[in-house]
C-alpha cells in the first residue's frame, strides 16, 4: 500500500519537475527559435514557436557583414582569446602559490593565506575605476592583456583557496617517497601534485573560462575599441542597433555567445557540478 | 654547493613558488583597492594627471547627491526584495530533487543551464520576452485574462522584472549548492526521527532547516554581496530607468566615473561607501546564521 503510494508519487514529482524544467527552458529556446525566422515572422502574433521557414540570414549578417556594430565573428574571438588567456594565468599562478601553502612551512605562510581568503570578500565593483587608472598607466586599454590580467587577478585568489584544499587531501607518502629518490619541488609539483589534480584543475579551468567569458562590467570600460570587444561588449551594443525594427540579429547574437560553455556544460555537467559544490561547500 | 647554501635556497622555495600569483594579487587586487581609498580623498578625474587632496570632499557631495540617495534605496530594494525568492525557489527545487525523481541529471542540467550565459545574453532575452507590444510573455498573458502592461517601463513594475530576470539567471547555482548541501546530512537522522514517528513536514524543520544552517549563510552572504553589486541587468533591461528607478549605486558609479562626469574621486568615494555597506550586512549575517550546526 506504501509502496504504490509511494511509486504514484514519485511519478507526479517527476512529471511535475520535468513540466516545470520545460518552462524553465522556454525563453532560452524562445532566443532560438527567434535567431532563425524570417525578420517579418518574428513579430507575428500569436507566437509561433516553430521557425518555418527557417533562415541563417541572421547570423550571417551578425558574424560578418553587419556594418552598424563590432562584427560577432571578431567579438568570438577576442573572447576566445581573452577567455583562454585568462585560464592559463589562472591554473599557472594559482597551482604554484597552493603548492606551497599546502604542503610548505614557512613565515608568513598564515598571513598570505588569510589575505588571499580575505580578498574573496573584495566587491569587484569596489577597485573598477582604480583598476582602469592602472590598466591606462600601463598601456593596456583595449589590449588583450588588459582583459586576460584582470580577469586572471580576480579569479586567482579563488583558485589558490580551491588547489590547497585538494592539495591538503593527497597523501604525504607519495612526495616523501619521490623525495627519497633525489625529486625536488619542482618535480614533485609537475609529476605528482598536478597529474593527481587533474579533475580540480578541470573545474577550475571551467570555472575560469566562465567568469572571464561573461565578464561584462571590465571589459565595457577597458575596452573603447569595437575590433577589441568581447562578445558581452559587442551584444550589449546589439541592442541599441537593432532593438527597434528586429530582434532577429540579436538573438542570433546572444545564442552565438552561449554556444562555447553549452558545450562544455553538456561535455562535463557533472565536473561543472562538482566544482560549484566543492568550491561553496569547503568554504 | 655547500650545505649551507643548500638551505638557504631551500628557504626561499616556497617564495619562488609563491611570487608570481602574489606579484598578480599585489599589482590588481591590493594596491588598486589602497589607490581607490587614496582618490576617494581627491579631485581626480579622467585625464586630470595630478590629483589634490580634497579631505573629505567627495563623501560630503554624496550626502547631497538625490540620485546617489535613489540609487542606494533601489540596491537595498532589489537586494532585499530578492532575497526570499532567491533563497527560497533553489531550495525547493533542491528538496524535489532529493527527493528521488527520474531523469535528476537532466533535470539540474536543466535549471543550471542560465547559470552558463552572460548577464547580457539573460539581459537580451528578457528584454525580449517581456517586450510590451510583441514579447511572447505579453500575448500568454493577455490571453490569461492578466492585464498587460510594460512592465520595465512602468516604475512600480521595473524592478520586479529585474528580479525575475535575475532569480532566473542565478537558481541553478543554488540549487545545486543546496543539493550538496542536503546529500550531507545523514541519512540515519531521518530514518530515527521516522522511528520516533515524527512526520515528513516534522524532519523537515527539526533536521533539514537546522542542519542546512551553514548553506544558508553561504548563499545569502553570496547574494548578498552579489546583489549590491548589481549593474548587467539593469544596464541591458532598462538602463536605470524610468525616471531613476531601477538606477543601482553600481550604475550610478559607473556613469559618475565613465559617462557623464569621468569624475573618479566621487566615484571612488561611492565604491568604498558600497563596500563598507556590505561589509557591515555581512557581518551581521555571519553573527545570525553562525552558531551551532554540529550533529
Amino acid at each position: 500500500m506504501i509502496g504504490t503510494f509511494g511509486r504514484l508519487w514519485y511519478w507526479i514529482l517527476t512529471t511535475l519537475m520535468v513540466a516545470l524544467a520545460v518552462v524553465w527552458l522556454l525563453p532560452a529556446v524562445w532566443v532560438v527559435v527567434t535567431s532563425l525566422k524570417l525578420t517579418e515572422n518574428i513579430v507575428r502574433v500569436p507566437p509561433e514557436w516553430i521557425p518555418w521557414p527557417a533562415t541563417l540570414e541572421h547570423y550571417g549578417e551578425v558574424l560578418f557583414s553587419s556594418s552598424r556594430t563590432a562584427r560577432i565573428g571578431r567579438a568570438f574571438l577576442n573572447s576566445t582569446v581573452v577567455s583562454l588567456g585568462s585560464v592559463a594565468v589562472v591554473l599557472l599562478t594559482s597551482a604554484m602559490a597552493a603548492y606551497p601553502l599546502a604542503r610548505m612551512r614557512f613565515r608568513g605562510r598564515g598571513l598570505v593565506f588569510g589575505l588571499l581568503v580575505g580578498s574573496l570578500m573584495i566587491p569587484n565593483a569596489v577597485i573598477l575605476v582604480p583598476q582602469y587608472v592602472l590598466v591606462q598607466r600601463l598601456g593596456w586599454l583595449s589590449t588583450y592583456q588588459g582583459l586576460i590580467v584582470p580577469e586572471a587577478a580576480m579569479t586567482f585568489a579563488f583558485g589558490v583557496f580551491l588547489l590547497r584544499q585538494f592539495f591538503l587531501t593527497i597523501p604525504a607518502e607519495l612526495e616523501d617517497a619521490a623525495r627519497i629518490d633525489g625529486a625536488g619541488p619542482w618535480q614533485i609539483f609537475t609529476r605528482i601534485l598536478l597529474p593527481l589534480s587533474q579533475p580540480v584543475l578541470g573545474a577550475l579551468a571551467i570555472f575560469a573560462f566562465r567568469s572571464a567569458w561573461n565578464d561584462f562590467l571590465w571589459p565595457l570600460i577597458a575596452v573603447n575599441k569595437p575590433d577589441m570587444f568581447p562578445l558581452p561588449v559587442a551584444l550589449a551594443l546589439l541592442r541599441g542597433a537593432y532593438a527597434a525594427e528586429s530582434y532577429g540579429p540579436i538573438m542570433a547574437g546572444a545564442a552565438l555567445s552561449a554556444l562555447p560553455l553549452l558545450i562544455v556544460f553538456l561535455v562535463a555537467n557533472r565536473r561543472i557540478v562538482e566544482g560549484v559544490r566543492v568550491s561553496a561547500l569547503k568554504g | 654547493m655547500g650545505p649551507r647554501r643548500a638551505r638557504r635556497r631551500g628557504a626561499l622555495t616556497p617564495y619562488l613558488f609563491l611570487a608570481p600569483g602574489l606579484v598578480l594579487f599585489a599589482a590588481f587586487r591590493v594596491y588598486p583597492l589602497l589607490e581607490g581609498l587614496w582618490l576617494s580623498f581627491t579631485n581626480a578625474r579622467l585625464g586630470r594627471a595630478q590629483q589634490t587632496f580634497v579631505g573629505v570632499a567627495n563623501y560630503s557631495r554624496l550626502l547631497d547627491d538625490t540620485r546617489f540617495h535613489a540609487s542606494l534605496l533601489n540596491t537595498a530594494y532589489y537586494t532585499i526584495a530578492s532575497t526570499l525568492p532567491i533563497l527560497a525557489v533553489p531550495l525547493v527545487l533542491a528538496i524535489a530533487l532529493n527527493r528521488g525523481v527520474a531523469l535528476r541529471t537532466f533535470l539540474r542540467g536543466a535549471f543550471f543551464f542560465p547559470f552558463t550565459l552572460s548577464v547580457v545574453t539573460v539581459g537580451l532575452t528578457w528584454l525580449w520576452l517581456l517586450d510590451p507590444v510583441i514579447g511572447p510573455s505579453t500575448y500568454y498573458l493577455r490571453a490569461l485574462g492578466v492585464p498587460v502592461r510594460s512592465w520595465l517601463a512602468d516604475p512600480a513594475t521595473a524592478m520586479w522584472g529585474i528580479i525575475l530576470t535575475s532569480v532566473w539567471w542565478v537558481t541553478g547555482y543554488y540549487l545545486v549548492i543546496y543539493l550538496a548541501g542536503l546529500q550531507d546530512i545523514p541519512r540515519e537522522l531521518y530514518e530515527s526521527a521516522a522511528l520516533d514517528g515524527a512526520s515528513g513536514w516534522r524532519s523537515f524543520w527539526a533536521i533539514t532547516l537546522p542542519l542546512l544552517r551553514p548553506v544558508f549563510l553561504f548563499v545569502l552572504v553570496t547574494h548578498i554581496i552579489g546583489s549590491f553589486q548589481i549593474f548587467g541587468q539593469v544596464f541591458i533591461l532598462t538602463n536605470g530607468g524610468p525616471g531613476d528607478a531601477t538606477r543601482t549605486v553600481v550604475q550610478h558609479l559607473y556613469e559618475t566615473a565613465f559617462q557623464n562626469f569621468f569624475h573618479f574621486g566621487s566615484a571612488t568615494a561611492m565604491a568604498w561607501v558600497l563596500f563598507l555597506v556590505i561589509l557591515a550586512f555581512s557581518l551581521v549575517q555571519f553573527r545570525l546564521l553562525r552558531g551551532h550546526t554540529q550533529y
